[in-house]
């Protein structure tokens, strides 16, 4: 499984703070990310950065492995 | 004594954490520090309350690295870096850096580098609570 995970304004906008999707063998980000957007259109357009395993990642095409932990955050106010 | 990186719901005491930094070293010439609380008049608007989240994981390991660069960079001799995930009122006390240094330069510039960057790369979002309701708070630079 591939969890991904929603915090703060994101996860208001998709009204869920966890999503669970099935691995399959070459799966990327942007499979995932391309899932949630035809779910919650609106939700896209505030992630200003996505993690894989706590780690951010700008290559949408990356192939991820079963049991990876992706964030999709908006812009931190921290502090 | 607690660890020089903290994300916690609890208030901080920054006499605790100024002890906590001297008792590192007896090389500390100046000690620079940043305390950020809530106001209560945000944007145009009464601020009620403020409500924190985070990615907790990934923050913490942020502020660790947000640490080790600050104490590379400036030659700081220590530093320490709380930060409060909760819901605080208008005078609550929000995040606390420190950096100490042989001299103040160094300390004044690692403690605003850190507070800077950790606006930038830290993995927290603030939610103000007004009159008129519930927003998420748009970073400022």
């Amino acid at each position: 499984m591939i969890k991904v995970l929603f915090f703060g304004p994101v996860a208001d906008r998709v009204e869920t703070r966890e999503m669970q999707f099935e691995y399959t063998p070459g799966i990327t980000l942007h499979d995932i990310t391309a899932k949630i957007g035809m779910q919650h259109p609106g939700a896209l357009s505030i992630v200003s950065f996505i993690a894989v395993n706590q780690n951010q990642v700008h290559d949408k095409q990356m192939a991820l492995h079963d049991n990876d932990e992706i964030a999709l955050m908006a812009k931190f106010s921290g502090g | 004594m607690n660890e020089p990186v903290r994300i916690q719901e609890a208030d901080f005491s920054q006499d605790e954490e100024i002890a906590a930094l001297k008792a590192t070293s007896q090389r500390i010439g100046g000690i620079a520090t940043f305390l950020g609380c809530a106001r209560d008049f945000s944007e145009g608007r009464d601020v009620h309350e403020i409500s924190f989240e985070a990615y907790g994981s990934m923050a913490l390991a942020e502020m660790n690295k947000l640490r080790a660069a600050a104490i590379a960079r400036f030659s700081l001799i220590d530093a320490r870096i709380v930060h409060r995930v909760t819901t605080v009122g208008p005078g609550d006390n929000i995040v606390f850096i420190a950096a100490a240094a042989e001299h103040r330069a160094a300390a004044f510039d690692g403690c605003r580098w850190m507070i800077d960057e950790l606006k930038q790369r830290v993995p927290i979002w603030k939610k103000e609570i007004t009159p008129q309701g519930e927003s998420w708070v748009t970073p400022h630079p």
